[in-house]
């Protein structure tokens, strides 16, 4: 493998009861990179994703975070590493925003409860959210849950930061406010992997685009020539369907 | 010598047959909160083997199944057999075992309340099984699990009347050694032993539901 991949994904292979949802797919993301993985639904691009983190385990293919193969038996210390964002946020409702953001640090990590809190006001001043400290999630919006697991993600330092369809479960008035925060994060250098169906996001803020169909990687390139001059039919296809939807 | 009179002077009687009454219910609920406890968790979380968890749901089905009365005979005359067992702990043994038969239900519903999600999350987030568990999915399971445990703590207050019958002396036997003794006023002895259970009951219910009101999280929608 490459050295200077921060992630690097190869030949992962996933089948439900028989049906291949990933038929082999790779792909490398280095420091500060943003990879968008865009794709009809049931491409597999969320399973992909879940793959990454073992949340589903693949049937085969190998998957390295700096280098260290994410394996079964290490398998939280590389979760700590990788920041994931749920499409319907999972805050931890019983605790306060700020216990949110603080408790895996303080638990996976053992950082100390002052500079845990510290580093989670941090967090949440970055995603626009001090003011929601005291706050549980049911009295959040949306649009705020999901910046706080955002900053949740953040707190842990991760190395790469895995989005899987977060504005998707959002009313389309609050999916900027967390869509602004994500292009802030990839302008910042954050390491990021998205699956999304804003476009919007992927031509501002992807380094590269990954279409992906049927488990397979049609085509991958950068915005600019994904979105004016695709090679690919169905990828034209899938984009012009979105562009008249979106 | 009326009927108040005795009532009066046996009070204390009364009283001590009520601590008893505690005390077995005390007992019993601490059995089957841990074992409860223990089962839930093996059953949710623990090794999907059949050797694990069949004898599990056998032990729920056999002490849900049979009357608490059979019960406490099986206990009392079956161990008094071979070990020297007090009525009164025969009473705790059955007693705990059959409230660790429902505990464990009601943690069980309590714990699969909690959205799959939460554990995803903690898991996603780095957390061990276990942590996530302690952490994360226990206290909310917990929150969900008062209620019905408010349940489960009444009927038992009232079952404990039922170690009568193998002759523990909790408050239902005082009552009829007062009533033997002079000889009738049931209803009159049976109305106050009638108060004190109430009394119990509304005293530990009334305090679960302020737990449940202390513990209950801003926003959250019941």
């Amino acid at each position: 493998m490459a050295d200077d991949l921060i992630l690097d994904v190869q030949d992962v292979k996933k089948a439900y009861d028989g049906l291949e949802v990933l038929k082999g797919i790779g792909f490398g993301l280095r420091k500060g990179e943003t990879k968008v993985l865009i794709g009809p639904s049931g491409s597999g691009k969320s399973t992909l994703l879940r793959c990454i983190n073992h949340l589903t385990v693949p049937d085969a293919g190998r998957i390295y975070l700096n280098g260290d193969e994410v394996l079964d038996t290490n398998i939280d210390a590389m979760r700590a590493r990788m920041g994931f964002v749920f499409q319907d946020f999972n805050l931890f409702s019983h605790l306060t925003v700020l216990d949110n953001v603080r408790i895996c640090q303080i638990k996976v990590n053992g950082t100390e409860k002052a500079a845990a809190t510290q580093r989670a006001h941090r967090e949440l001043e970055r995603v626009g959210l001090s003011d929601k400290a005291d706050a549980y999630p049911a009295e959040l919006s949306g649009g705020q849950q999901q910046r706080v697991s955002i900053a949740r993600a953040l707190a842990m330092d991760p190395d790469v930061l895995l989005f899987d369809e977060p504005t998707s479960a959002l009313d389309p008035e609050l999916t900027g406010e967390v869509v602004r925060v994500m292009q802030q994060l990839a302008a910042e250098g954050m390491t990021m992997v998205v699956v999304t169906h804003e476009m919007s996001f992927a031509r501002q803020a992807a380094d590269e685009i990954i279409f992906m169909e049927d488990g397979h990687i049609i085509e991958q390139g950068p915005p600019e020539t994904m979105f004016t001059d695709s090679t690919h039919e169905r990828t034209r296809a899938f984009l012009n369907v979105i562009a008249e939807h979106g | 010598m009326d009927i108040y009179d005795v009532l009066l002077r046996d009070f204390p009687f009364l009283l001590k047959g009520l601590g008893v009454a505690i005390v077995l219910l005390a007992a019993l609920l601490v059995i089957g909160f841990v074992l409860g406890m223990g089962i839930c968790l093996v059953q949710l979380y623990g090794p999907r083997s059949r050797l694990v968890q069949w004898p599990l749901v056998l032990y729920e089905r056999i002490f849900r199944g049979v009357p608490i009365i059979i019960m406490l005979f099986i206990f009392f005359y079956g161990i008094s057999g071979v070990w020297d067992i007090s009525a009164f702990g025969a009473a705790v043994l059955a007693m705990g075992l059959r409230s660790a038969a429902y505990q464990s239900q009601i943690f069980r519903s309590a714990f699969q309340s909690v959205p799959a999600g939460q554990m995803m999350a903690a898991r996603a987030m780095g957390m061990s099984k276990i942590m996530a568990i302690r952490h994360i999915v226990f206290p909310q399971a917990a929150r969900h699990a008062i209620g019905p445990w408010t349940n489960e703590f009444s009927s038992e207050i009232k079952e404990t009347s039922l170690a009568y019958v193998i002759g523990v002396v909790e408050l239902t036997r005082q009552a009829h050694y007062i009533i033997t003794s002079t000889q009738g006023n049931v209803l009159t002895v049976f109305a106050v032993v009638a108060l004190l259970y109430f009394i119990l009951n509304r005293t530990g219910n009334s305090l679960l539901y302020a737990l449940e009101r202390k513990l209950a999280v801003p926003g959250f929608e019941k």
